[in-house]
């Protein structure tokens, strides 16, 4: 392998993948409801989404108003949908269904650190795959090396002692061989990482961020992918989806932070979007049924997305049967209304996914082990 | 000004500290008062340091950088006057050595590890102890272990990560935690799987701890019935209830592939199957039960036929001692002799480790019957390990790099998150290796660590680390100089280069740290 793709990989030949996940379980009857389905409404007559409120996606469904930022993507077909998605486990604590969504089941390490270890230069860069935020999310455990961020300043090297840099330099330049190369080539790429340091970001495409955590995470990443730095998978949280109690207006705020920071980092990134997959994620849905404080508790199906290019978009893919008492899941003995059930499971979406970005058969099983995959067809 | 409390025993402290004269060994009292105000601890350094003259490694700092995580500044002068052979000695026989100030701050750091009966800790009576004559559950290790669920699983981590950092910066026993880290890569596990999260602590102190320095019967013995075993490589799946129930293959594979012969270690596919079906029934109590994390042998699920394992004939009706067989054919066999010295030499001489020295040491493990020491032993005195040629040339991993910091810089850690982040970011944190093969030896996966190894360099020598502090000035007057620091660090004189760099760079002591030279041992 040439030495300048051991450490940054071939930028042109690269492409990342974003995982958004939206932690403490997003109501996916609430971002992309129903709107046909009258079950819907007599099971929220005061949270369902009204079909006028909504954006209409096709015969049976719409998105959440406030997800308006999405529908250029959608109306582009660049926005793939797939309802009815989660873990084959019933479990309901966000803890255990996090968990097992992020390792790929009963296994060790996380689905997307094993999908790394199947790239053969994953491990090769410093920063082949960054997690926004303060801790390693469960799913890129196991990766080859994560580098875990707020934001830049976690690259200075050195500190305040400029010299430092240059007489390191002297002694690698003397040295032979691999860690020769490897001490270039890093070198290298600390020279893209401080032009980002050092220089206020410039958007491209008109492209405006929030001052919120997740658009100032999105901007970073898309600062990377624009760097050739050899990204290849960066993970993000959106957190405060548990909607227990009066949920309307907690939805409202922050589908409108997910809608608006996906939409800016669509628009900044243009036509490298194409080598870019998104896929947006929950570890579990919410009750069909409304409860009495105006919010919704743990249930069981929720709604995925996939942004990006090569995606077939404009559509919602995988399984999807309708609200009717018949299809629902059973909660409990006493619980006179049901689930809705997981039809498509998570792994079924991301296979495709990371098919896309590069792995073959065999790898698609070393990631999900133990698991019989029907990858749905998300790219065409 | 109101004194408060804390305030107080700061001021204590100091008095203390003031009191302490130079050089002199910290009383205990210091070092508890010290602990009560979450200061980490080091071990006293010698008043003047004697570094090696030589230009290249002499036969004692080559021995210090392979028999332990680095060498600390007193070490040099104290192995020079010991001699490698009797320090080796020393090292081979762990449970002898003085090890009170790393015991201290494991007992008072981790309490989930705190194990009464472990074998480096003192025994509680066990024979004719009446509350375990009532209840001999408490007695087998499922009592030990079933107390490890009352522990939320990130504090067991969390504990036994930082542990793992802290005994192999302060333990007198380092090649006994070198070995340590040799059988956990070996016999790897990965706590994120399942109930892992709190058997892995079990498995750390009943299978590895226990054993590191033992006899690798024992050890195998240990980890086909260790609990976290069972969950992670599904053990406690494999069962045959009827006829035509095919045996769960997964932990059968990796103890003949990982575990002892080797993937070209010479057995079939068909040994796989029969070595599974020897190993059915063994199952272990999930934590919806009475009795968690137990170790069993369900008859009622273990295939009772006759099996043929390498040749062996494993007659019919055997039931749980099935398993002992398996192992002793297994331990017994050429292959697991040879595939075992082959990793010893790619971890202590090179990664591509000299045939002689891997048959000089296979052979050695052969006659002693598996006895790690002696294994050691011969692997130590082969001429292989000593030639100059793979001295200083093998590429630390990224833990080595960072424990090999601390040690050299006489560093007081807490091992808290602002230091094992680090480990994070080098893609070497223990427990955190998913496949289990244990994470890789050879420095081809870890030549791009390199940002990481500077950043940490610069970090600690500028004490930037929270909870993690060095006294530069301090180590350069004990040595009587930078370039006696220099030589101390890198276990031989700095070239001139790197003299030159390091006083043109301004950060001398980070410069060494992140220099060419110390990325290898």
């Amino acid at each position: 392998m040439p030495a300048q793709a051991l450490i940054t990989g071939q930028p042109e030949a690269r492409r990342t993948l974003v995982v958004v996940f939206l932690r403490g379980a997003a109501d996916g009857l609430a971002l992309v409801p129903p709107v046909a389905d009258d079950h819907y409404y007599r099971a929220r007559p005061r949270l369902g989404i009204s079909a006028r409120e909504a954006i209409r996606l096709d015969d049976r469904f719409g998105l959440h108003p406030q997800l308006r930022p999405l529908e250029p993507a959608w109306r582009d077909g660049d926005l793939a949908i797939v309802h009815a998605c989660g873990i084959e486990d019933d479990t309901r604590s966000h803890f255990e269904a996090q968990d097992l969504m992020e390792h790929g089941g009963l296994v060790a390490g996380g689905w997307l650190g094993r999908f790394l270890r199947t790239r053969p230069a994953a491990g090769s860069g410093a920063l082949t795959c960054v997690a926004l935020g303060k801790a390693l999310p469960e799913c890129l455990l196991g990766a080859p090396a994560v580098t875990v961020m707020e934001n830049f300043d976690a690259f200075a090297i050195g500190g305040e002692v400029p010299a430092f840099r240059s007489q390191l330099e002297r002694l690698y330049a003397m040295e032979r061989g691999q860690l020769g190369t490897a001490a270039r080539d890093t070198f290298d790429a600390l020279v893209r990482i401080e032009a980002m340091r050092t220089t206020v970001y410039r958007p491209e495409h008109d492209a405006r961020y929030g001052r919120d955590d997740f658009a100032t995470g999105l901007s970073q990443i898309a600062r990377l992918i624009k760097a050739g730095v050899g990204l290849e998978a960066a993970s993000i949280d959106l957190p405060g989806w548990d909607s227990h109690f009066a949920q309307q207006g907690q939805v409202e705020t922050l589908a409108a932070r997910l809608a608006a920071g996906l939409e800016a980092f669509r628009r900044d990134l243009g036509a490298r979007m194409a080598t870019t997959t998104v896929v947006v994620m929950t570890e579990f849905g919410r009750t069909v049924e409304e409860n009495t404080s105006f919010g919704t508790d743990h249930g069981r199906g929720a709604a995925m997305l996939v942004l990006g290019g090569g995606v077939r978009g404009g559509r919602l893919h995988g399984a999807w049967r309708g609200l009717s008492p018949d299809v629902l899941e059973r909660r409990g003995v006493l619980d006179g209304y049901g689930d809705l059930p997981v039809l498509n499971n998570y792994r079924n979406v991301l296979a495709p996914v990371l098919a896309r970005h590069g792995a073959d058969d065999p790898a698609l099983q070393s990631v999900f082990p133990g698991f019989a995959l029907t990858p749905l067809p998300l790219f065409g | 000004m109101r004194l408060t409390r804390r305030r107080f025993l700061v001021a204590g402290a100091g008095a203390i500290s003031a009191a302490a004269c130079d050089g002199a060994p910290r009383s205990e009292l210091e070092l508890d008062v010290r602990r009560w105000l979450g200061k980490p601890t080091a071990p006293p350094l010698p008043p003047s340091l004697t570094a090696p003259a030589g230009t290249t490694l002499d036969p004692v700092s080559h021995a210090l950088n392979r028999f332990t995580f680095g060498p600390r500044p007193g070490d040099y002068a104290r192995v020079a006057a010991l001699g490698v052979s009797a320090f080796l000695e020393q090292q081979l026989a762990p449970q002898r050595l003085d090890d009170r100030l790393c015991e201290r701050v494991i007992r008072h750091e981790c309490e989930s590890l705190a194990d009464p009966e472990s074998s480096l800790w003192p025994r509680r009576g066990e024979a004719g102890d009446p509350l375990q004559q009532l209840f001999p559950a408490l007695k087998d290790r499922g009592g030990r272990v079933g107390e490890l669920y009352e522990y939320k699983e990130k504090v067991l981590l969390d504990e036994l990560t930082r542990a793992t950092v802290l005994r192999a910066v302060l333990s007198e026993r380092q090649l006994f935690e070198v070995m340590v880290q040799f059988w956990t890569d070996h016999f790897n596990i990965d706590p994120s799987k399942a109930e892992c999260k709190w058997l892995k602590v079990a498995d750390d102190r009943d299978v590895i701890r226990a054993h590191a320095l033992g006899n690798f019967r024992d050890l195998l013995r240990a980890s086909a019935v260790s609990p976290a075993m069972l969950w992670y490589l599904d053990g406690r799946v494999n069962r045959r209830m009827r006829a035509g129930d095919k045996p769960n293959e997964n932990y059968a594979r990796e103890l003949l592939e990982l575990h002892t012969l080797g993937v070209h270690g010479g057995y079939t596919q068909q040994d796989v199957i029969e070595v599974a079906r020897c190993l059915t029934g063994w199952t272990v109590r999930d934590r919806k039960r009475t009795f968690k994390g137990r170790v069993e042998f369900n008859p009622r699920q273990h295939d009772d036929g006759p099996k043929r394992v390498l040749g062996n004939l494993i007659p019919a009706g055997l039931g749980a001692a099935d398993l002992d067989r398996v192992l002793a054919i297994l331990v017994a066999h050429p292959g697991t002799a040879r595939h075992l010295a082959w990793k010893l030499c790619r971890r202590f001489i090179a990664d591509e480790p000299p045939e002689a020295a891997v048959r000089a040491t296979a052979a050695a493990f052969t006659a002693a019957q598996g006895d790690i020491p002696a294994t050691l032993r011969a692997l130590f005195a082969t001429p292989e390990f000593s030639a100059p040629a793979v001295r200083g040339r093998k590429f630390k991993r990224p833990f080595h790099f960072v424990v090999s910091a601390l040690r050299a810089t006489n560093a007081e850690t807490d091992a808290q998150r602002p230091l094992t982040e680090f480990l994070v970011r080098l893609g070497h944190a223990p427990f955190r290796y998913a496949t289990p093969d244990g994470y890789p030896e050879e420095a081809t996966h870890w030549q791009s660590t390199l940002l990481w190894r500077w950043n940490f360099a610069a970090a600690l020598a500028a004490n930037r680390i929270r909870g993690t502090r060095i006294e530069p000035d301090d180590l350069v007057r004990r040595a009587g100089g930078e370039t006696t620091l220099g030589a101390l660090v890198l276990g031989r004189q700095p070239t001139p280069d790197e003299a030159a760099a390091g006083g043109a760079s301004g950060a001398g002591l980070a410069l060494l740290l992140a220099s060419p030279a110390f990325q290898y041992s």
